[in-house]
């Protein structure tokens, strides 16, 4: 990450290596911890004592703050959102955070609003109800 | 938020750990040096998978084999300028102290609360003041009833160094010596405010 920029999510500035990385939506991680925890429980009596408290404690947070439980409704909500042109970043923010108007949207990812960018409140309305339309059939 | 981050290490296979499939016995060293640190890239919760190990060689002298792994990581960062959810912890005069559960070190200090606001002696709680925040002439108890989302303003970093997982000087408890300031939005059931 270069030094002399300063990291700034809200523009977009948050290092090369990060928006290459795949970013993961809490309802993804808690897909894989919950996965992790099942393998443990398989092998284990004890699993709750296997786990450090960065593991349970990460759990339970994910668990809390996803809005998406079922794995099919959690691939969904990653392949609606990879459809409208945003950054990985930008797509895990709304992912998590689940906002309802367009407006919202813009207030928690001001990215999606810098020059340049073609996201109208019109293709962001859509896009936020494709989603809402996910979390009904789940 | 939550990233996946490719790392490549060398690991030093304990012979006990030998009689074990060399993944598994591979995955209890990483989890050993790995889990509940905080690297740069973020807060390791998780490993996520081994791509390769290559090698097993086992130098002189060592009574163990070591290997090239390739694996990849679950880390938990933050940005500057996300908006993370958390819930309420404590607050003072000075501000709010807000939790993830795994990551209690988060501080709104007083002029991030939303205005207008006031600051007022918790009477459920002699020892605390909290923060009621005004607004359209409804008056919000900032306090644990509600999910807070928050900004990212800043995150800052002991000054003292931490070494490499080895050394185990790196704090223990997993929470690893970052805090965040940031500006506080409330999400509450009749209104969002960022």
């Amino acid at each position: 990450m270069s030094g002399e920029e300063e990291e700034n999510a809200a523009e977009l500035k948050i290092g090369d290596e990060f928006l290459k990385a795949k970013c993961l939506m809490n309802c993804e991680v808690s897909l894989i911890l919950e996965h992790k925890f099942e393998q443990l429980q398989q092998v284990s009596e004890d699993p709750m004592n296997q786990v450090s408290q960065v593991f349970e404690k990460s759990l339970q947070y994910v668990k809390r703050f996803s809005r998406y439980k079922n794995p099919d409704a959690v691939r969904q909500v990653r392949e609606i959102l990879s459809r409208h042109q945003l950054t990985e970043f930008e797509l895990c923010v709304l992912g998590n955070l689940c906002p309802e108007t367009a407006e919202e949207a813009v207030a928690m990812v001001p990215s999606l609003k810098t020059k340049g960018r073609a996201h109208s409140d019109e293709a962001i309305e859509k896009m936020l109800n494709d989603l809402s339309l996910v979390k009904r059939f789940e | 938020m939550f990233c996946l981050s490719e790392l490549e290490d060398t690991v030093r296979v304990p012979p006990d750990l030998l009689k074990l499939p060399l993944e598994v016995a591979i995955k209890k060293v990483l989890q050993k040096l790995f889990l509940d640190k905080v690297l740069s890239i973020g807060l390791c919760v998780s490993i996520y998978d081994i791509k390769s190990a290559e090698g097993g060689f086992v130098l002189p002298g060592d009574g163990a084999p070591t290997y090239k792994v390739v694996f990849i990581i679950v880390v938990f960062r933050p940005f500057v300028g996300e908006v993370i959810a958390a819930r309420f912890k404590e607050s003072d005069s000075n501000g709010l102290r807000l939790t993830l559960g795994f990551f209690e070190d988060i501080y709104v200090p007083a002029p991030l609360i939303p205005r207008p606001n006031r600051c007022e002696p918790d009477p459920c709680n002699r020892n605390q003041m909290r923060w009621v925040w005004i607004f359209e002439e409804q008056e919000y108890i900032i306090d644990d009833s509600y999910q807070i989302n928050f900004r990212v303003e800043n995150i800052s970093y002991p000054p003292v160094p931490t070494e490499r997982a080895e050394d185990g000087a790196i704090d223990d408890d997993g929470l690893g010596p970052v805090s965040w300031w940031e500006g506080c939005s409330e999400r509450n059931n009749e209104d969002d405010d960022t």
